[in-house]
């Protein structure tokens, strides 16, 4: 565990500055956070799976149950039924500066194989795992993965219940999915997690924006519109609407593109390497810092022959206020007042994104930017060097 | 339940997959899927959920092409302290050659310039067209030729409550919208302007469609509040289950309007309505200006509206909901009754109504219980004012107004309230037992304080049981906030007495001190002095606003009050949070002074109203940092017409001197002026 410490406090930290936020909500972080706050308060009682599936479908679903001789068709009840005993609830660090002390986790093997979150709750020589039934383990760490933000605890019991990630169902926007966690802490011993019953809103890669996700993880996403995302969730399993494993609940995220929480869970496909490398003992690469990928000498400004409007505020619009003559910006074709809309398909809504873009085009590539000029758009192919 | 198409199909089922027309079906009879559905188990169909799932897809994919991305780039970062974000927002085709609806949320931060992803995946450039401001909707045209589909909208009389609504976006993925299944909530809401939904709606989906089963469009998505106005009011119920969308097929009907770039307003009707509440209150008008719609339409004060085009109105709130839909400009009918008649009128909506200017004749009541046979004893005439220039006096019983006879102060009040500046009023004064026709000019109210007022009353022997004078304290348990009251100790049960409520600086709270300075102004004006602390010990909270008046109320019970002069007031911190207040209970308090305090910022101030008089008295200190947006503040109330006395309190910050108070004494004394 010791070689861990390291990692794991970085994993502290994140949290730190994530999780009062989304604590404070109301008070602390403005009128955005109310809605949040709201949703604070009433999922606990979301217990039971058809609570957003409308009245039809409550109907029919009712019916499901009632109906006798229906065979086939599993309803949600039986379903969660299959589900619940393949979950765990996770106790570790935490409980000081509104940080939690729980997460949530699964079974992805008969051995005693857990995959939850990796976060400050692990760092500890104590983590305690209860199964579905109340049984208690001291759990073992048995590896992480930090770039996919999971890990793989391992607790001494046999013949349990469990997903097998290889068989986990990709699943797409309009799909109903069920999220078994247990948010807020509300299930205790041998209670169930809680489930949430909703429809992937999107699939969606955090790392389609600069900035725009507080977090290592860069892949794929499945966004979820039901509040599955709330403090002491992550690591829950998602599942499509037969009980199929399909993702793992992630952290808090706060999408910074919309100033609202995200509610999302990482795809089961996404993890299936890294998983299996950490049972084979091997070492997973620390997560590739974005800053690290710069290039050492990139594009500037200067070097392109454009000089922007003076950036006064946080969101000048990055209108050209002069071109150099003789520059690649000149010979591209670039004047001023034209609007810098896209570095690279990359939107920069910003004198500040601007700089920023271009500081991870190398000198030596070429590369576009999108103009708009009166109501014109304009593609324009730059090369600093030329 | 009525079986819609089962026989013959209608042709919509016959291009739609097998499994829609079953689950149409289904949709379409609920009791008719009960006895369905044991017979379909085991069958193709057992699986309702995936045939649900598909539909719902299906739903998705046939509006997605009207569902289009935009872009906006430059702008505000924060807009009334909430943080704008900078992601992608959706809009909907509604006409073939380019126009797009949004939500005015995505357009709040004012963006420099604004694009819009076409179904071929062309970028093209955008400009507003024309914004809705009732409904908070935007209109843009995209500078492109390429052809837009167009969604289909959802008849109103179609919604039903409880049916599938899918909130659609297009700002995580370009390829693929983005989805959130629920059902329609409610269908009247925001003063019958928009319809609910339990689906997740946020900056992620505002001005995409909300659609149903079949993927025509019910509404679009936009944040609102039933009490706010603004673009970003409402957004603070983001993803809540608690979410509206502006009925299309209402949009459509302006859609020409706003095509041709004309913005849309809230239609207003341009009365006041008796006070009271007003779930409870028939609406009755209480005042009328001359310049307003409903005047010139007929309406007059006492009428008492009982229908609106054609929906009948019992109470104020009804009135508020069959106009809510209406835009300046609309015509509305209303039925009133008059003397018992019913009356037709047809009323053109304003989109701004003409700021009531109170009148002013210049005479202060005297507050003795009224003499015998009614009418109104004069304590004191403003010199200068209409009133001295036609020869009334200090002593004079003024006992008509016009044809009508006058009771008592109040009836003067409301009579002068219902002319305007300039308007010439016919009195009947009675001095020495003589009565006298005197026509007056009327002026408009004085920004100064007189010097020096006569006593309101002559002194009335104290009754033997009397509640208890000197420091008082009021309590609410259920909150922990502290107040205490200052009662002179020669209160006197049977006069109505004036308040003041001075709330201090939360962190310079000090009772006895506050009490010892007003304490010989109360006695002299006959006034209580209400200082409530704040909880926090460090600021006054909006909610506390409340708590405030409940405190008021408390007092009252065992003090009454003269509802003319009820005076919130404060010092810096505590002069912001008197004005919160003041806006907050236009029905209870009738002047707020502020010291070094400026009017909330984005906030509205409220319009003059007749019958809900608010009179400001501003101190103000020329080197204070907020001057400037005092004096700003000054010169908006000056713009509505509102009263407004300013006095300059020299160079450096401070709370009033002791002549300042007394002036201030002065100004609540004779709020009740006419």
């Amino acid at each position: 565990m010791n070689s861990l410490t390291g990692p794991m406090n970085a994993g502290l930290k994140r949290n730190s500055r994530l999780t009062p936020a989304a604590r404070l909500g109301a008070h602390g972080a403005g009128p955005m956070d109310a809605g949040r706050n709201r949703n604070s308060g009433r999922t606990p009682a979301a217990r039971l799976a058809p609570c957003g599936a409308g009245l039809l479908g409550a109907a029919i679903l009712a019916l499901l149950l009632s109906g006798p001789g229906i065979g086939q068709a599993a309803s949600f009840s039986q379903i969660v039924d299959i589900v619940q005993p393949k979950m765990v609830k996770i106790y570790g660090a935490g409980g000081i500066q509104g940080l939690e002390s729980y997460q949530s986790g699964f079974l992805i093997s008969a051995e005693g194989h857990v995959l939850t979150v990796w976060s400050y709750v692990l760092d500890t020589d104590l983590v305690t795992v209860i199964l579905d039934d109340g049984r208690k383990y001291q759990a073992e760490l048995v590896g992480a993965d930090p770039r996919l933000e999971i890990a793989v605890l391992k607790i001494e019991a046999q013949d349990l219940a469990h997903f097998s990630l290889n068989q986990a169902v990709p699943i797409q926007a309009g799909d109903r999915v069920l999220a078994f966690s247990n948010l807020y802490g509300v299930a205790t011993g041998d209670e169930p997690s809680s489930v949430l019953h909703g429809n992937v809103a999107a699939t969606t890669s955090l790392s389609a924006r600069r900035g725009a996700f507080e977090t290592t993880y860069r892949g794929n996403v499945y966004v979820l519109d039901a509040m599955t995302n709330n403090p002491g969730a992550a690591g829950g399993a998602l599942t499509d609407r037969r009980g199929q494993l399909a993702g793992i609940l992630g952290k808090e995220l706060r999408n910074s593109l919309t100033n609202t929480w995200l509610n999302y869970a990482v795809p089961a496909a996404e993890l299936v390497p890294a998983v299996d490398d950490i049972l084979a003992g091997k070492v997973r690469p620390r997560g590739d810092d974005e800053s690290a990928r710069k290039p050492l000498d990139p594009v500037t400004l200067q070097a392109l022959g454009i000089v922007l409007v003076p950036d006064v505020l946080s969101k000048t619009p990055p209108f050209i206020d002069r071109v150099i003559r003789e520059t690649p910006a000149d010979k591209a074709g670039l004047r001023a007042d034209d609007l810098i809309l896209f570095v690279n398909d990359r939107i920069a809504s910003s004198c500040r994104a601007v700089r920023d873009e271009l500081s991870y085009i190398d000198r030596i590539d070429e590369f576009r930017l999108t103009v708009q000029r009166g109501q014109e758009l304009l593609d324009v192919v730059l090369h600093a060097e030329r | 339940m009525k079986l819609r198409g089962l026989s013959p199909l209608p042709n919509r089922f016959r291009t739609m997959p097998l499994h829609r027309v079953w689950l149409r079906l289904v949709c379409c009879s609920l009791p008719l899927s009960f006895c369905l559905l044991p017979l379909l188990a085991g069958s193709a169909a057992a699986d309702v959920q995936e045939d649900e799932e598909r539909a719902l897809k299906a739903a998705v994919e046939a509006v997605a092409p009207a569902v289009l991305r935009i872009e906006t780039f430059g702008g505000l970062e924060k807009v009334d302290s909430v943080l704008v974000g900078t992601g992608p927002t959706t809009g909907l085709a509604v006409s073939e050659d380019g126009y797009i609806l949004s939500s005015a949320f995505n357009f709040v931060q004012k963006p420099s310039s604004i694009l819009v992803t076409l179904p071929s995946g062309k970028r093209a450039t955008a400009d507003i067209v024309a914004r809705d401001e009732s409904r908070m909707l935007v209109l843009l045209k995209v500078a492109a030729d390429e052809k837009l589909l167009v969604p289909q909208a959802v008849p109103r009389d179609e919604m039903v409550v409880g049916q599938w609504s899918i909130a659609v976006g297009r700002t995580f993925e370009l390829g693929q919208p983005n989805v959130s299944v629920g059902v329609l909530s409610a269908t009247n809401r925001i003063w019958g302007k928009a319809l609910q939904t339990d689906a997740k709606i946020s900056p992620s989906n505002y001005g995409g469609p909300l659609v149903d089963i079949q993927g025509r469009v019910l509404g679009i998505l936009v944040p609102l509040s039933p009490q706010r106005q603004g673009e970003v009011a409402g957004a603070e119920w983001y993803d809540s289950g608690i979410g509206f969308a502006v009925p299309l097929a209402d949009v459509y009907a302006q859609l020409d309007k706003l095509k041709s770039g004309s913005d849309l307003k809230p239609g207003l009707l341009g009365v006041s309505l008796k006070r009271g509440d007003i779930y409870a209150t028939p609406a009755e008008v209480a005042a009328c200006p001359a310049k307003s719609p409903a005047y010139e339409a007929g309406l007059r004060v006492g009428d008492t509206i009982v229908e609106v085009n054609g929906k009948p109105v019992a109470r104020q709130a009804q009135l508020r909901h069959a106009l809510g839909p209406h835009y300046a400009g609309d015509q509305v009918q209303v039925v009133a009754e008059r003397k018992g008649q019913r009356q037709e009128f047809v009323v053109t909506l304003a989109e701004t109504i003409e700021p009531y200017e109170r009148p002013f004749l210049g005479v202060l009541p005297n507050r003795d219980p009224p003499p015998e046979g009614g009418g109104v004893p004069v304590r004191f005439v403003f010199p200068g004012s209409p009133a001295a220039q036609a020869g009334i006096q200090a002593g004079d019983v003024l006992t008509a107004l016009g044809d009508e006879r006058l009771p008592d102060s109040r009836t003067l009040q409301d009579g002068i309230a219902r002319l305007e500046p300039g308007n010439a009023a016919k009195l009947v004064r009675l001095r020495d037992g003589e009565p006298q026709d005197v026509t007056v000019a009327l002026a408009t109210v004085p920004s100064n304080v007189v010097d020096q007022l006569p006593p309101a009353r002559g002194d009335l022997p104290l009754p033997d049981q009397r509640p208890a004078v000197g420091k008082v304290e009021i309590k609410l348990p259920e909150e922990k906030n502290e107040a205490f009251a200052w009662v002179p100790e020669n209160y006197n049960p049977q006069v109505p007495y004036g308040l003041v409520v001075w709330l201090q600086s939360p962190q310079e709270y000090d009772f006895e001190k506050l009490a010892e300075r007003w304490k010989s102004h109360c006695e002299a004006h006959d006034l209580i002095l209400l200082a409530p602390k704040s909880a926090d010990a460090r600021r006054w909270l909006p909610t506390e606003v409340d708590i405030v008046r409940k405190l008021v109320d408390s007092l009252a019970v065992n003090y009454p009050l003269d509802p003319r002069r009820v005076v919130v007031g404060g010092y810096q911190a505590g002069g912001a949070m008197a004005l919160l207040v003041a806006f907050g209970h236009r029905d209870l308090v009738r002047g707020v002074a502020v010291v070094d305090a400026s009017l909330p910022r984005g906030g509205a101030v409220p319009d003059n109203d007749p019958i809900e008089r608010l009179d400001y008295y501003v101190g103000l200190a020329a080197k204070s940092p907020q001057a400037a947006r005092i004096r700003a503040g000054v010169e908006q109330l000056q713009k509505i017409k509102a009263p407004v006395t300013v006095t300059e309190m020299g160079d450096t910050v401070r709370d009033l001197n002791d002549e300042e108070l007394s002036e201030l004494a002065r100004w609540v004394d004779s709020l009740d002026r006419i």
